[in-house]
């Protein structure tokens, strides 16, 4: 069972959002027909997702492709136009106030761009926000907010105003605030963008770290294509509104479903996001046209696994081609001709 | 031109093409040189100079319409006072020995207005052709901005000016040339109107001709009736009487006769100066409401009981009112009635009132003046720094030596009083008009009346209602202090960032959690600020509420208005002014030692 599925989720804004998604239903008219004559924009066209348990899916797209208006349709912020939206198997569009209420205390944390502190609480209290609307106790709640702190490493800051701290630091601080209820759900709506580089950078690597310890299903929102090749075991594109792709970073890379996509990947580095599998040429290819490999000599061996930064690594100081073996077994060859064409992102050659 | 320059301007003349639509050839280069700063002061639109109205709505220049109609309609008027002035220096001439005072009046107004018109239209005129293409410049640019700016020559806009000038321009000149109606002289008309329209009823006619026959008739038998008793030798006594009451007969009739021609001999002209130009015609003439008194009595049928006993006053024979007379009236009636058929809940709210405000006297002033003074001082002293506490303290010191303590802490407790009533009103309505916003587009005119309508005049209906001394004054104190704890309340809810309150809902807040935890303590610094405003405007209408008998040092400055006595109403207001101020720091200082935003 997935932890987050969405689908077929529209949201038409609008006063008139009900005639026009039925209109769209109905005829299938597209963005400017809704807007020439409902007066009504199109959020959120058809998303369909499942994120499973542990897992960091990110959504990716320009500003203003729907991404955070999708996002807020996990907790109901927003209220989807049609389509379904399943949290733990739970259809939360049938779910009455109160247990919506529950749900985003106890499964959902949520950190914002603009990190959203309570300029008049106390880094502690604003932790503990969370849990003192659920009704914990002061002192529980102290207790947990404290640990939360040290798990973002800002042990010794609970009495600071969050006015105190650094764009950095707060921005841990509303980490801290998503975790110290300890939700299944992480909701991050472009958390790191706001930071300057270097920050982010390091923030980037301290939440992939937790993540690994806490494997926390995570839905991440990013513009930044990097982030979400490093951060995201999956990443879904989003164009005006519309999941134009879905897959792992490799998926994309190598072959992206339309010139948008390809455009987006056009700039991003491959060395350590393609692996050799996908660049390989076959054994009898390879044979057929340069004879039997010569056993005795002394090739460079690697698996399917290795990216191109590894092949690069080991056909350099050699004019030989880099053996792909998986498990001893010859899958394939990597020639230089072969690595240099992977590099530039011909994706079939 | 050189080549480049062509250039420029060949691809600038699309859009003045489009803006100017007519004279191309003219603006062309003329916007060019505006541009460059090179267009002459002497430069004039020879169109603007001739009729710069009818150029400028032609071209949608309102506002160069307006400003242009305007300085002609003055230059206008001014002359205009030359003709109206010239035959009655004539007049005056004609015997000149006896009017020398007039005719130096008359020929110096005539001079003086004469040269003020003439140097106003000309360099009015000239001021206007020299401008008028600047302003048609800034038009286009906003064009350029905002296609919904007029642009182009359009017939229907020339017409439409045409139209308003036809308006305004032939009564405000007429006006000038016409000397001011005595001011009896429209009374007297309207009641020469009443008169005929009382007077046609009663003998059947439909016209003023057809009332006057029908008076000479009856004088015409009158006299005849008196003629036939003149002709007899000796009277009886009854016949005396029918005698005397024919001749005043004759009598009424000649007077009511003398009203109707003189309202007949009305000229038109004085007709159409009163109702049409002079003031607003109010002619609708009522029948005053029925004056009806509401007094709650014992009820006979219900032993201990009251009820309210309705009377009615015969009507004034022949009274009319006007709208304003008759709308006061009735709403002296309504009063009149609620007073009287709710009069338990109004006492209830006065006992109320005076109860607790009765209590909070007897803290302010049977608490030992040491103990009091001592609070302010350590107050000011905990919260708000040295300087405030030297204040506070010689504050304090004034009160106490002009002997002004017990009467200024009766202030206080007035304003306590009322200041409570404003929070505890004021902060829930606040809340609602941040949370809703129809009743907001419902509140904020009625918030706007409050603080705006004159305290005297709802004193009155306070009064009425109420009756005098303390607790009307908390009342009047409360409508007029409340609005700015309302609207800062309500401001300072609505300040908080969308994605604040966005961040507490996705943690689980329920509605009211949201307000209880992040936007009432987030709007705590606006909620201080309209309670500060509050506690001010209550102080300042401790002088008002005076008025109506609510004790405290307002009232010595009424009565020293009332004396005459300059320094003990300045003592009394500075010693309303320092309470004001020491209450002011005292919060300020609590303020930002509490607050964390």
């Amino acid at each position: 069972m997935s932890v987050v599925e969405l689908e077929h989720v529209w949201k038409v804004f609008g006063n008139r959002s009900a005639e026009a998604m039925a209109a769209i239903e109905a005829e299938g008219i597209g963005k400017a027909e809704v807007l020439r004559r409902f007066e009504a924009v199109v959020g959120v066209k058809d998303a369909s997702f499942a994120v499973e348990e542990g897992e960091i899916f990110c959504l990716m797209g320009l500003s203003g492709s729907g991404k955070s208006t999708l996002v807020r349709h996990i907790n109901r912020l927003i209220e989807p136009t049609s389509g379904t939206i399943r949290i733990l198997g739970e259809d939360i569009g049938a779910m009455k106030t109160e247990a919506l209420r529950v749900l985003r205390a106890d499964k959902i944390g949520m950190v914002f761009q603009n990190m959203a502190l309570l300029p008049h609480r106390s880094v502690r209290d604003n932790i503990g926000f969370a849990l003192e609307l659920r009704g914990v106790d002061g002192y529980t709640r102290a207790q947990l907010a404290d640990n939360a702190l040290e798990t973002v490493s800002l042990h010794g800051y609970g009495d600071r105003l969050p006015s105190e701290l650094s764009g950095g630091m707060q921005q841990r601080v509303g980490l801290a605030r998503a975790l110290a209820a300890d939700p299944e759900i992480l909701l991050m709506d472009e958390p790191f963008s706001a930071l300057d580089p270097l920050i982010r950078r390091n923030l980037q690597d301290e939440f992939l770290g937790l993540s690994q310890n806490l494997k926390k299903t995570t839905i991440f929102i990013t513009h930044d294509l990097d982030e979400a090749i490093r951060m995201g075991d999956r990443i879904g594109i989003m164009k005006d509104g519309e999941i134009v792709q879905i897959g792992t970073a490799e998926d994309i890379a190598t072959a992206p479903a339309d010139d948008y996509v390809a455009d987006f990947v056009a700039g991003i580095s491959r060395l350590k996001l393609v692996s050799a599998a996908k660049i390989m040429m076959a054994t009898d290819q390879f044979t057929a046209r340069n004879g039997a490999i010569d056993p005795a000599a002394q090739h460079p061996v690697a698996s399917p696994h290795d990216d191109l930064d590894t092949l690069v690594g080991l056909s350099t100081g050699t004019d030989l081609p880099v053996l792909i073996k998986d498990s001893d077994t010859l899958v394939g060859i990597v020639t230089k001709d072969t690595l240099l064409r992977g590099l530039q992102g011909g994706a079939d050659a | 031109m050189s080549g480049a320059e062509t250039r420029d301007i060949d691809e600038r003349d699309v859009s003045v093409d489009t803006f100017v639509e007519r004279n191309v050839g003219y603006f062309a280069p003329i916007f060019e040189r505006i541009q460059r700063g090179k267009l002459p002061l002497w430069h004039l639109n020879i169109w603007a100079v001739l009729v710069p109205w009818g150029w400028a709505a032609a071209r949608g220049a309102w506002l160069l319409f307006w400003v242009s109609l305007a300085i002609d309609l003055v230059a206008l008027v001014c002359l205009m006072q030359v003709v109206k002035f010239t035959p009655l220096l004539a007049q005056a001439q004609a015997d000149a020995s006896a009017n020398t005072t007039l005719i130096a009046r008359y020929s110096g107004w005539i001079t003086t207005y004469g040269w003020i018109g003439s140097l106003l239209f000309v360099g009015g005129r000239l001021w206007m052709g020299s401008t008028a293409n600047r302003w048609y410049f800034n038009q286009y640019s906003r064009w350029r901005i905002d296609q919904s700016v007029p642009h182009g020559v359009d017939v229907k806009r020339a017409v439409l000016g045409v139209l308003v000038i036809a308006l305004i321009a032939p009564l405000t000149i007429y006006r000038a040339t016409q000397l001011r109606l005595d001011e009896r002289a429209c009374f007297n008309q309207i009641r020469a109107a009443e008169g005929v329209d009382v007077l046609l009823p009663r003998y059947g006619a439909e016209s003023v001709p057809a009332l006057l026959t029908a008076m000479d008739a009856k004088v015409d038998q009158a006299n005849a009736g008196l003629a036939k008793l003149e002709a007899l030798d000796a009277l009886t006594d009854d016949q005396k009487s029918e005698r005397s009451a024919l001749r005043k007969t004759v009598r009424d009739l000649g007077r009511s006769r003398g009203l109707v021609t003189n309202y007949q001999n009305i000229s038109a002209r004085d007709r159409f100066d009163c109702f049409t130009i002079d003031d607003f015609p109010t002619l609708a003439r009522l029948d005053p409401p029925e004056d009806v008194t509401y007094r709650r009595v014992p009820d006979p049928d219900a032993a201990g009981a009251t009820k309210v006993l309705r009377e009615v006053k015969d009507p004034v024979e022949g009274r009319k009112v006007t709208i304003f007379t008759y709308s006061a009236e009735s709403i002296d009636i309504s009063i009149n009635y609620l007073r009287a058929q709710y009069a338990t809940a109004f006492d209830a709210m006065t006992n109320v009132l005076r109860q607790s405000l009765i209590r909070v006297e007897v803290a302010f002033m049977q608490t030992p003046w040491p103990v009091v003074a001592f609070l302010f001082i350590a107050l000011s002293w905990a919260f708000a720094g040295n300087g405030t506490t030297v204040f506070v303290a010689s504050s304090l010191a004034f009160l106490a030596l002009f002997e002004l303590w017990q009467i200024a802490m009766q202030t206080m407790a007035l304003v306590v009083v009322s200041t409570a009533v404003c929070v505890l009103i004021g902060l829930p309505i606040g809340i609602w008009m941040a949370k809703n916003k129809l009743f907001r587009w419902i509140t904020e005119p009625v918030l706007d009346v409050m603080q705006t309508i004159p305290s005297l005049s709802y004193l009155v209906p306070a009064v009425a209602f109420f009756g005098i001394s303390q607790p009307p004054a908390v009342l009047a104190t409360v409508i007029f202090a409340m609005p700015p704890m309302i609207k800062l309340t309500a401001l300072g809810i609505l300040q908080v960032p969308e994605t604040t309150k966005e961040a507490a809902l996705a943690f689980g807040a329920s509605n009211r959690q949201l307000l209880r935890k992040v936007e009432l303590p987030m709007a705590i610094p606006s909620i201080m600020a309209g309670l500060n405003q509050t506690i001010m405007l209550a102080l300042s209408m401790a002088t008002i509420s005076a008025f109506i008998g609510a004790e405290g040092l307002g009232a010595i400055v009424t009565s020293a208005l009332g004396d005459a006595q300059a320094g003990k109403g300045l003592l009394a207001g500075i010693a309303i002014a320092l309470v004001a101020m020491m209450i002011d720091r005292i919060l300020k200082g609590i303020r930002n030692a509490f607050s964390r935003i």
